[in-house]
């Protein structure tokens, strides 16, 4: 019992990393219209951007916001060069060319930083306890800055003009563009916020564990899964979907063991797909 | 002058023309039929006047300016508004929502007059609001205010469509199939509605494929084909048209 609640709480704390990324990866979705796989290249980017600047000296905040920022630019860059000329032609060839694109910013990080896997140099803290619940000091902080990003995140699609100008384009783009809102300019801060969130989503896990050039490519496949599950283009359902994935992941490893653990996003596509193809809190398709 | 009148007008996708060239006008405080064969080009010429796609050649002169190629937009605070085939809204938003977002100087909300809110923007909120209600009202759907626009029937979101475009104070709307999909009911109403439209002083511009509708409200009627204007004239006229069947039904076998 006590290890199925650690493994709740461990999914939590996953979750929650896991979110921030997912939001972006459905934002991006809602707007642009490509399901974007090259977040796994612009999450390591961004794991390895914020590592740097925690390295030359910089709080976690800070880091993060280098994150954000480098990520986001690079993502903006490839969007606009390889993804969107695409999309005319259909979500397909943008989404494979997608995964070109991830592949380029995976190599060159390795070119950059080589294969070896980092650390952040952080502070060893000793474990709380909750009875027989543990929980790192670490962990509540990253959880506690990934809540505060999606708070940020949820408050800026709600009350600002450019996350409503955002939310309605991506319900109705020739609406929308009768009301003055330009689809290229919405396009343009889709996939550099959307891309900034990715970036900080890797530097999150990656302050959890440690980085590497493939630690995007390992999570890609939790944020799609995160994504489809809550409906992709809903922001509160990439949330819901991100937590559930997160305890499904850490649930599984008691069950069937670690080497599996990558499956349960496979999985929650596959029977979200088959019951219910728009997701948890997705619109239906018109 | 006439109110509207394009000249010249092209657009191509991927090297096909389908705009070839388009002369027409329409003249202010009637109803002006426009109608032709899957694929003649209608849908793209409401695209391109209404600055959705913009033109490759030629000009739109509505209201004594040049129109083409500005954004979508300018075109509709100049007067100029359209609606789509497609009546999808936004689904969020109820009836209300949607006539009040597209009224005309909406004030909008900046974060200034979000917090301190100036006066002269809840005015304009409140003359919006009743106007919206107005609206409502003429096309009988006051009952269905609050409801999300989601919920609407086909015909429904047609008559929110027109909704949409009325509360921009339009000098000239362009409907795009404003019954497609309408029952027969339904679509009387719609029709008498849009009867009522130059008596206010807006003129129509509206695409339409049935033709028993055609005949009662719209005079003239402009046909087209293969992106050009085929011909013009009264219902009858251009129903008498050789070129006009064969446009739609083909060439007589020899």
């Amino acid at each position: 019992m006590n290890l199925v609640l650690q493994a709740l709480l461990n999914g939590l704390v996953s979750g929650a990393l896991l979110a921030v990324p997912a939001i972006g990866f459905t934002a991006m979705f809602a707007v642009l219209r490509f399901p974007n796989f090259s977040v796994s290249g612009v999450a390591t980017l961004g794991a390895f951007a914020g590592y740097t600047a925690y390295a030359a000296g910089f709080q976690i905040v800070g880091s993060l916001a280098v994150a954000f920022v480098v990520a986001g630019a690079v993502g903006l860059v490839f969007d606009k060069v390889a993804h969107l000329p695409l999309v005319k032609q259909g979500a397909l060839p943008a989404a494979i060319a997608s995964i070109a694109s991830g592949l380029v910013l995976e190599n060159v990080v390795r070119l950059c930083f080589g294969n070896d896997m980092r650390g952040y140099d952080r502070p060893i803290a000793r474990d709380v306890h909750f009875g027989d619940l543990r929980i790192n000091p670490q962990q509540t902080e990253t959880m506690g800055v990934a809540l505060v990003i999606m708070l940020l995140v949820f408050a800026a699609l709600a009350f600002t003009r450019v996350g409503k100008a955002m939310r309605a384009s991506a319900d109705n783009p020739e609406l929308a563009a009768l009301k003055g809102i330009r689809p290229d300019r919405v396009a343009m801060m889709a996939s550099f916020i959307g891309m900034g969130l990715v970036g900080m989503g890797g530097m999150l896990l990656g302050l959890d564990s440690s980085i590497d050039p493939l630690t995007g490519a390992r999570i890609l496949l939790s944020i799609f899964a995160a994504a489809v599950l809550g409906g992709l283009g809903s922001a509160p359902g990439a949330v819901l979907g991100a937590f559930l994935i997160g305890m499904a992941e850490e649930l599984s490893v008691l069950v069937v063991g670690s080497p599996y653990r990558a499956a349960v996003g496979f999985f929650a596509i596959l029977i979200v797909l088959s019951l219910r193809p728009r997701g948890l809190l997705g619109e239906r398709a018109f | 002058m006439s109110l509207f009148e394009i000249k010249d007008l092209r657009r191509a996708f991927y090297g096909l023309e389908v705009l070839r060239g388009v002369d027409f006008a329409v003249e202010a405080g009637g109803i002006t039929g426009l109608i032709g064969p899957n694929g003649a080009g209608k849908t793209t010429l409401f695209n391109v006047v209404s600055g959705l796609v913009p033109p490759n050649a030629g000009s739109i002169v509505f209201d004594g300016s040049e129109m083409a190629g500005k954004s979508p937009d300018v075109i509709s605070r100049a007067g100029l508004l359209r609606t789509f085939q497609v009546a999808r809204g936004f689904p969020k938003l109820s009836v209300f929502q949607h006539l009040m977002l597209y009224g005309r100087d909406q004030p909008g909300e900046s974060l200034l007059t979000a917090i301190f809110g100036s006066r002269a923007a809840r005015d304009r909120e409140a003359e919006l609001a009743e106007k919206a209600l107005e609206t409502a009202r003429f096309l009988r759907l006051d009952r269905l205010i609050d409801n999300p626009a989601t919920a609407l029937s086909g015909g429904q979101k047609k008559l929110l469509e027109i909704g949409r475009a009325l509360m921009a104070e339009p000098k000239l709307v362009l409907l795009d199939e404003p019954t497609a999909g309408v029952n027969p009911t339904l679509q009387n109403e719609i029709g008498e509605r849009l009867l009522e439209l130059p008596k206010r002083g807006i003129t129509v511009l509206l695409i339409e494929h049935d033709m028993g509708f055609i005949a009662h409200l719209c005079d003239p009627v402009i046909v087209m084909a293969e992106g050009q204007v085929l011909t013009q004239g009264t219902f009858d006229q251009v129903r008498n048209d050789h070129r006009v069947r064969e446009a739609y039904l083909g060439k007589r076998a020899a």
